[in-house]
């Protein structure tokens, strides 16, 4: 049964994929276009199975760059095994040869696979683009602004063969931007001619290099009959733009710029009455008008004071008007005439790419009523419901100064002097130093006092000298003598404390008593006999019993 | 010789002259209400002759006043760092922890001690008396000579400032370890990962204590005592710079 059952889903499986038998035919009209020229498409699928509607096919289909293609509609007939479907488009406005990848049809009972369909399009073709209806996009040449509202439109122009009679199917394919249609389907300004309008805003949302796809259909009509006779007929239309998006830049944007792109003025405030009394409150209207990005503004903030309290900005907008009303609650707190608050706002103009500065006047109040004994600076947040925390007493800020300290202080950077490496590498320099000095003095003193240690350092460094000099002069026996001696006299005398000079055979026997009294003499015979006439020749036992000598009066020092 | 006093005293005369009375442009925006304006002036102001902590409070209030919490506080902050007894600053904090909901660790007894004097002055005063000290023990030695009754007395004065001054030092130092949140609606994160898990939400103009920097992040402890991680350029060291730094959103608005 198992098998039986995989058996038939198998069947079944290579009877959908099967396409042995299907047949796929296309033809474009015509063959070669013109840059910008309409065409149409007709595809044809003749099949083993009944096909119906295919479904989805706008989905599928990947036209090439700049051209625009649409499906118009599929010939049904109950039950056949045949399907037409028509698509019309319009070729791009570069010359060349374009493909339309394969792509598949699905069908209610089968998926047939179309092949990949060339359109060439060539300046050869004879084409007066002003007798077909058409489609334009408007919208600046610039570098647009995060933020910023970018008015345009696509003006649907009717041509001398076609007229343009409605549109549909707007869509927008823009990442990085926001997109909303304000006006659909009005008649163009008569200055273009026939056609209708449709009006966008787009907002972009981030900075960088971003593309605005715009897809959409047009319905045209035409009295003509011709080869391309589009009467009654869609035409799709698309257009790529690349646009350049940047932040509003940070050098001199003013402190309270809240976002404004765009060309206001402000128009002077209007006071709802002009004559309230002390602590009733009037509402401030303030009118901003322009084109900008109106919605997106932040509304400007007043700040309470000792004649107003202010409760925060309500607004509303008459879009049609391109305004945008802030309004303020004011309670006054103080008699007399007064000045409303001025209202401050900054704005950015993306043309001129200058930030401005625009005021809205204030309006003159006569305020009734008495004064308050004491009217307190801003001591509660009027606009904290009672019994709210916020609405506790507030300490306010002091009167800036901003003079003070400014003769001796002033800083170009708030550095602790703890993280100058400047003042602990000179403290630290300066403390080595004299640790460094304390050391040397200590070991100078010690020194001076111990003299014994230098002369015997001294020594000792003589010694080691005499002791090699005389290992090499063993063949010259009045040098080697000459050497030995003054070797022996110079370790002694360091030991006795005596002078070189003075030491005596004696004198080293008291140092090395083990020493032979002949050897001495021998030596100092041989070494100084000379200058008294009776030189002798030391022997070689002699200068090896010297060297011993020499030897040992080194260990000793 | 003889005119030298008489060029200390043009000097003196120069410096009170410049002192000016008339307000100066950012005083005049300010008073108006032109808060931006303000702002402009003294930033301008800043640039070309340096900060003071008059300057600094000044632009406090009006960043303050524009709603700008975090650059107002960092004003205060440094202004605080330069002159601890800067009225206008103390109440610019006061008003910004009053009113505006900001949180500001409180001050431990050496921070309370530091804050007497600026952190500054307290180095200043360590290393005088340690060297005073070091001096004072060393000269004797090298004249090989008794100390003297003053050369004591200037031993136990030194050593007893620099005494004094270790606890100011640690309170400046713990002091200058504090960083003012930059950014809005952001919160502590567990770890210091992208990926962080965030803790405890955080405002604008609230002050942390500092602690290690690892990976992008910076260790923070709130005011209440909530550690967590924040990325570096969420906050604004109190130490280490002039103006309050640029570190605005640059999103659309």
């Amino acid at each position: 049964m198992l098998r039986l059952s995989s058996l038939l889903i198998g069947c079944l499986l290579l009877a959908l994929t099967a396409h042995g038998d299907d047949r796929v035919n296309w033809e474009i009209t015509p063959r070669i276009t013109a840059p910008g020229q309409p065409f149409r498409l007709q595809i044809q699928v003749d099949s083993d199975v009944p096909l119906g509607g295919a479904q989805n096919v706008g989905r599928d289909i990947r036209p090439p760059r700049g051209m625009a293609l649409r499906l118009s509609g599929q010939i049904l007939r109950p039950d056949s095994t045949e399907a037409t479907l028509n698509f019309s488009g319009v070729a791009p406005e570069q010359e060349g040869e374009y493909v339309i990848p394969s792509f598949n049809l699905r069908f209610p009972r089968k998926m047939i696979s179309v092949p990949e369909i060339k359109l060439i399009v060539s300046k050869t073709v004879a084409f007066i683009r002003t007798n077909q209806a058409r489609a334009e996009l408007s919208i600046p040449d610039r570098t647009f602004y995060v933020g910023e509202l970018i008015r345009g439109s696509i003006n649907m122009r009717g041509g001398e063969q076609e007229s343009v009679v409605a549109s549909f199917g707007l869509e927008s394919v823009a990442e990085g931007f926001t997109f909303g249609v304000t006006s659909d389907r009005q008649p163009l300004p008569a200055e273009m001619g026939q056609g209708l309008q449709t009006s966008f805003e787009l907002t972009p949302i981030r900075e960088g290099l971003n593309e605005v796809i715009i897809n959409g259909i047009m319905l045209i009509q035409s009295g003509s009959t011709s080869v391309f006779n589009n009467a009654g007929r869609d035409r799709p239309f698309t257009f790529r733009r690349r646009i350049a998006v940047e932040h509003v830049p940070q050098k001199g944007r003013p402190a309270d710029w809240s976002g404004a792109i765009g060309k206001f003025t402000a128009e002077p405030q209007q006071a709802s009455n002009e004559k309230p009394e002390v602590g009733e409150p009037i509402r401030l209207r303030a009118v901003l008008t322009g084109s900008g990005n109106l919605d997106r503004i932040v509304p400007p903030e007043i700040m309470s004071n000792e004649v107003w309290d202010v409760l925060p900005a309500t607004e509303r907008r008459r879009h049609a008007e391109e305004q945008r009303f802030f309004v303020y609650t004011l309670v006054p707190r103080l008699p007399g005439k007064q000045k409303t608050p001025e209202i401050r706002f900054s704005s950015f103009d993306p043309e001129t790419k200058q930030f401005s500065r625009l005021v809205f006047a204030s309006a003159e109040v006569t305020v009734t009523g008495n004064a308050p004994a004491k009217v307190d600076l801003v001591t509660r947040d009027p606009a904290a419901p009672i019994g709210s925390d916020a609405g506790l007493k507030l300490s306010g800020l002091a009167k800036p100064d901003p003079a003070s300290g400014s003769l001796f202080s002033r800083h170009s950077m708030i550095e602790p002097l703890a993280a100058s490496k400047l003042f602990w590498s000179s403290n630290g320099l300066a403390l080595l130093l004299i640790v460094a000095a304390t050391g040397v003095i200590l070991i100078a003193g010690y020194l001076a006092s111990h003299p014994q240690i230098i002369i015997h350092w001294r020594a000792k460094r003589g010694l080691q000298r005499a002791i090699r000099q005389a290992t090499r002069a063993r063949g010259d026996a009045p040098a080697f003598a000459k050497i030995a001696t003054g070797g022996l006299k110079l370790g002694c005398a360091a030991i006795l404390g005596a002078e070189t000079e003075a030491m005596t055979q004696s004198d080293i026997l008291r140092v090395l008593p083990e020493a032979k009294r002949e050897t001495l003499d021998a030596l100092f015979d041989a070494a100084d006999g000379n200058k008294f006439g009776s030189g002798t020749t030391i022997r070689t036992t002699n200068q090896e019993e010297a060297l011993i000598l020499l030897h040992l009066v080194r260990d000793l020092l | 010789m003889k005119a030298f006093p008489l060029y200390i005293l043009m000097i003196v005369a120069t410096l009170g002259a410049a002192e000016p009375d008339a307000p100066s442009a950012g005083e005049k925006a300010y008073a108006k209400g032109d808060f931006a304006g303000a702002v402009e002036s003294w930033q301008e102001e800043a640039r070309h002759h340096g900060i003071n902590p008059g300057l600094l409070a000044a632009l406090g209030n009006a960043e303050w006043k524009l709603g700008r919490k975090g650059r107002a506080m960092v004003c205060w902050e440094r202004s605080l760092l330069l002159d601890p007894h800067n009225a206008v600053a103390l109440a610019g904090i006061r008003h910004g922890q009053n009113a505006g909901g900001v949180e500001r660790p409180g001050a431990t007894w050496p921070e309370t001690y530091a804050s007497v004097a600026g952190a500054d002055l307290w180095l200043l005063v360590a290393t005088l008396s340690f060297w005073a000290a070091l001096g004072a023990v060393l000269l004797p030695r090298i004249r090989r000579q008794p100390a003297g009754e003053w050369n004591q007395r200037l031993r136990v004065t030194a050593l007893t400032l620099l005494a004094l001054c270790i606890p100011g030092l640690w309170g400046a130092r713990s002091l200058a370890h504090r960083a003012v949140i930059r950014k809005t609606e952001i919160s502590l994160r567990l770890t210091p990962t992208q990926l962080g898990e965030a803790t405890q939400a955080v405002n604008e103009g609230d002050v942390v204590r500092t602690g290690r920097p690892f990976n992008g992040h910076i260790r923070v402890t709130t005011s209440d005592g909530k550690t967590g991680w924040l990325r570096a350029g969420e906050i604004e060291p109190v130490w280490g710079g002039g103006l309050p730094a640029d570190l605005d959103q640059k999103a659309a608005p």
